[in-house]
């Protein structure tokens, strides 16, 4: 007994705790639920058996009923470009915004803490701050872009099919920036500056200081931002409810939104849960890219 | 002598535990869950009933919009239901259809209080399935034509004689018109969730077709008015993305010159509209043709698994008795015929109103079908396909005739 108690306070005990108690709150916390999910996937469900586990099993036919709608290869691509949209432009402008403070001139710190005002930010409130400055009709962006004459009639960003994802698309990536500027910043920072005076001395110009010094060094930084992006990007919902509701038509319409649609307005339960375990496996493909991005540290 | 003080304070904690709980198994305990906040029907009847001390208390719980059937059923698949609740119309089916609700037509026809004759149809009609009772209506709404007159007169069109038909309503809407003072001539709500559906199915409908006839003639006839509305620019194409109190915002800040929308508008109207407004009934295809109209709002029911299903009904009872109160002290349309709205004071509300319970009499329920939300979504997406010119009229109902005809199995 007292050796037991010894060993829980200090040793192999210890140690097993350590483990089994993070363990076992992810697993009632996080693999539970995504067991149930997956199980849900396959089972008929409808409202009346959501209180019990013991549902009809169906096989792949919510799959196969998912995949024979038509709105379905649509709402998948839909979801591909936003992801893959909304990551560039976040990206991009993340990283020039974060090379652009490390420049270092005054005030620049305080600054870039200003930026993170819109990563705090409600996703329910930008969406209708960017209901309003997307409106065809009176809205801000319209009325900038005839001023400065690159359109003339008004866009209709919300309701236009041709742009209605890019209308959520344009809000995701101002949301997302300064998220991305502030963890670039912290990368940049990490990479010692005598490796710029050595290559400075060897004649490089800023240009290739940037290719050969900052992205190598960087490299790890990058692939936890694009993965964090990813999941993050997979999660946005509140923008499609406050801007289009997915629509003209699920022209704007992506799996997260699409998912949340199924189950809690059509009360589909089965197919929301469907699309969840689909968009699972791109989950956890970024989580993959996620954890060895971050596990092969370089320390210059 | 210690020991005895204990004995008799024991025995007369003992006998006045007993008493207070032979008091209370004599109050039965009803719990009623609907949306309705403070200022609204339901927590106020809820307080007014507990004070006649009829040995029924009744037990409130406000829950979200949004949260009413997922959390309906989930109470009711784990046995937690509550006694009465208040769902939205077309859902209502859902419940009934599986035997969730009670059957209450045997207890109505009984009733001294709640006589059907004294309902309008729409609103009856949503509580019915297989010809049974499985509610009661709570209150309803429906949409109706708003119009400024001032831009009316403007125009040289006669204020008191709004557009009566489809075509009398595109070519006042293209008369209105005015893209350089920035005014449509029409506003109203394709939006793609139920208030489209709530808007386009009186259409559909006033053309002979219906939810399972969505791709009828006169449906393709209707959205092709809606099309053309849309095409010409007599609405904002923001209309495919607008709610309805957003759109008719645009009509009162004098944005548009009509607008389709129901009496939830008048209050904000009455405030924000600094222009002579009237309301008019849904214009119809064609003189003479059949009227109809959207139909909003709650129904009252209880649920199968109530212990307690007389004093439940009771308590509907009380409600209803109270249907006389529900516009003076809470602005909401009771769903009865026999219930005069006492006039307000305001002479623009009170001509409104007039023409909204005119209107009531020709709003017809969204479905009753269990799998409305899903045959809303293949209208919806019907709608916003053919307005958005990715098909035409005739292919954008036929899929969502296709759509609806596999829901129903």
């Amino acid at each position: 007994m007292k050796r037991i108690l010894s060993s829980v306070t200090d040793g192999k005990g210890f140690d097993i705790g350590l483990v089994a108690l993070p363990l076992a709150f992810l697993f009632v916390m996080s693999g539970l639920p995504l067991v149930y999910n997956v199980v849900m996937s396959f089972q008929e469900v409808d409202m009346f058996s959501l209180g019990s586990f013991a549902r009809p099993f169906v096989g792949f036919r919510n799959y196969v009923d998912l995949f024979s709608q038509p709105e379905t290869r649509p709402i998948l691509f839909n979801t591909a470009l936003f992801v893959a949209a909304s990551i560039a432009g976040q990206f991009a402008i993340g990283f020039g915004l974060a090379l652009f403070f490390w420049t270092n001139f005054p005030g620049a710190s305080w600054l870039r803490g200003l930026f993170l005002v819109s990563w705090v930010m409600p996703g329910l409130v930008v969406g209708a701050i960017w209901n309003w400055i997307l409106s065809g009709d009176f809205g801000v962006l319209n009325f900038l872009l005839r001023e400065t004459g690159v359109i003339d009639g008004n866009i209709f960003w919300r309701s236009d099919p041709n742009y209605s994802l890019w209308a959520v698309i344009i809000a995701n990536i101002w949301l997302g920036t300064s998220f991305n500027m502030i963890l670039l910043s912290v990368g940049l920072s990490g990479i010692p500056k005598d490796l710029y005076e050595a290559a400075e001395l060897d004649g490089a110009n800023a240009l290739q200081r940037f290719w050969t010094i900052t992205l190598p060094m960087m490299r790890s930084t990058i692939g936890a931002i694009i993965a964090l992006g990813l999941i993050f990007t997979l999660q946005q919902f509140d923008l499609f409810a406050a801007i289009t509701s997915g629509g003209p038509n699920n022209t704007s319409n992506v799996t997260q939104y699409w998912a949340w649609d199924l189950s809690f307005r059509q009360y589909d339960f089965a197919k929301g849960a469907t699309i969840s375990v689909i968009m699972i496996v791109f989950v956890m493909f970024a989580s993959v890219v996620y954890v060895r991005s971050t596990r092969h540290e370089v320390r210059g | 002598m210690g020991f005895r003080r204990y004995a008799i304070l024991g025995t007369v904690a003992l006998g006045t535990s007993l008493a207070a709980f032979s008091a209370s198994a004599e109050d039965v305990t009803i719990s009623v869950w609907s949306l309705d906040r403070d200022i609204q029907p339901a927590p106020n009847l809820i307080n007014d009933f507990n004070k006649l001390n009829s040995g029924i208390k009744v037990e409130y719980r406000q829950i979200q919009f949004d949260d009413v059937v997922s959390e309906a059923m989930r109470a009711y698949s784990t046995g937690q239901a509550p006694d009465i609740i208040a769902v939205d119309n077309p859902e209502h089916a859902l419940f009934s259809s599986r035997g969730a609700f009670l059957d209450l037509t045997d207890m109505i026809a009984k009733s001294s209080v709640v006589k059907t004759e004294n309902y309008f149809p729409g609103p009856l009609a949503s509580v019915t399935w297989d010809g049974k009772y499985y509610g009661i209506p709570k209150a309803t709404n429906t949409i109706a034509l708003y119009y400024n007159k001032d831009m009316f007169k403007a125009k040289g069109l006669d204020p008191n004689k709004p557009p009566q038909t489809w075509d009398e309503l595109v070519e006042t809407a293209r008369k209105l018109t005015d893209p350089a003072a920035n005014v449509y001539g029409l506003t109203f709500s394709a939006k793609a969730n139920e208030e489209g559906t709530f808007q386009f199915l009186p259409w559909a409908q006033m053309a002979g077709g219906s939810y399972d006839a969505i791709n009828s003639d006169g449906v393709v006839k209707a959205l092709d008015v809606w099309k053309k509305i849309i095409d010409e620019k007599l609405a904002s194409p923001d209309t495919l993305t607008r709610s309805q109190w957003d759109s008719t915002g645009t009509f009162n800040s004098g944005n548009a010159a009509m607008a389709i929308s129901g009496p939830w508008e008048l209050d904000r109207m009455i405030e924000e509209a600094k222009f002579d407004w009237g309301v008019a009934l849904l214009p119809v295809p064609e003189p003479g043709a059949e009227r109809s109209s959207a139909m909003g709002d709650f129904n009252w029911a209880i649920f199968a698994n109530t212990e307690h299903p007389a004093e439940a009904f009771k308590v509907l009872e009380y409600f209803v008795s109270q249907d006389n109160r529900m516009f003076k002290d809470f602005g909401q349309l009771p769903a009865r015929s026999d219930i005069t709205i006492p006039p307000t004071g305001v002479p623009l509300k009170d001509t409104a109103l007039k023409v909204f319970v005119e209107q009531l009499k020709y709003a017809k329920p969204r479905g009753p079908h269990p799998a409305w939300p899903k045959i809303s979504k293949a209208i919806q997406d019907a709608i916003q396909a053919a307005l958005t010119g990715q098909m035409t009229s005739k292919e954008a109902l036929d899929q969502a005739a296709e759509k609806i005809k596999a829901v129903q199995g």
